[in-house]
């Protein structure tokens, strides 16, 4: 899945680009704009995972600030909710992934979800300086192939 | 000078290979698909790993099999992941050697049906020649 176009500088890119036919330069552009795109998708992805583990932390410190005994509505689905009695909010139960769950106290949980939340910043970081290293590349393609495309039509 | 009995026989072997070789490109294509679909689950499991690894001894892990959700023992979930991440990690080793020897294969055919075309074309510069 690695690109073979790290390691050229801007100038060798571009050099390299002149030398291909528009042919196989709108080929290098929808394949670069398509790996864009794919990376935009992922980025997003991310963007909403963080949302989601953000409001997970949130709760948990909102549950911890409850006392034992309190009256609750409880979802059992989208649309029904039953009224409860809130047990022990020390415990929860974190989702680990594989179907694994983990009693943790409130305050591991916490220190879960931002565990969490940092790895998917860092990925996010990493994604988004490999996006835009693509989109200058499909950008380089999109202006050489313009260049050649007006060259042959006054040829014509 | 070329029979077009020739010519056709030389059509037919270009289809054939043609066949041939969009064949292992649907294969390359599966491969990269369960490929990606088992780095994902390694992925998955390696976290899950990492966690199991975090917590104390007396800590309670469940394990959600279908609607139901057990209680297992610590010891026996860092196994079972183990055992799941290794398994994961020799599918993906022979999935890498199926598609390096696909694209081996791949090669070999665009080869065959270059040689098979550029037979064609001369075939054809011959009768119009003639």
């Amino acid at each position: 899945m690695a690109s073979s176009k790290g390691p050229a500088s801007p100038a060798v890119r571009v050099a390299e680009m002149e030398k291909m036919s528009v042919e196989q330069l709108k080929a290098v552009k929808e394949q670069t704009d398509l790996e864009v795109n794919l990376l935009q998708d992922s980025l997003n992805n991310i963007r909403t995972a963080t949302t989601r583990l953000d409001l997970a932390s949130v709760a948990l410190h909102d549950l911890s600030l409850r006392p034992q005994g309190k009256k609750m509505l409880v979802p059992l689905t989208a649309s029904l909710y039953v009224p409860g009695t809130l047990d022990d909010s020390e415990k929860v139960l974190v989702d680990i992934g594989t179907g694994y769950f983990v009693e943790k106290t409130t305050v591991e949980g916490k220190d879960y979800c931002e565990r969490k939340i940092h790895l998917l910043k860092s990925n996010y970081d990493q994604l988004l300086e490999l996006a835009s290293k693509k989109k200058t590349v499909a950008d380089e393609a999109g202006a050489v192939l313009q260049a050649k495309v007006k060259q042959l039509a006054p040829q014509t | 000078m070329a029979s077009p009995a020739a010519v056709r026989e030389l059509q037919r072997d270009l289809e054939n290979k043609a066949n041939d070789l969009s064949k292992i490109q649907k294969d390359i294509a599966k491969n990269h698909q369960v490929r990606k679909k088992y780095t994902i689950q390694l992925g998955e499991n390696e976290l899950v790993l990492k966690e199991l690894e975090l917590l104390k001894e007396e800590a309670n892990v469940y394990k959600l099999i279908g609607p139901v959700l057990v209680k297992q023992d610590l010891a026996e979930a860092n196994a079972n992941v183990r055992k799941r991440i290794e398994y994961i990690s020799a599918e993906l080793k022979r999935l890498d050697a199926a598609v390096q020897d696909l694209e081996e294969k791949q090669n070999s055919k665009r080869e065959a049906v270059l040689k098979v075309q550029q037979r064609m074309q001369a075939l054809q510069a011959g009768k119009a020649k003639a």
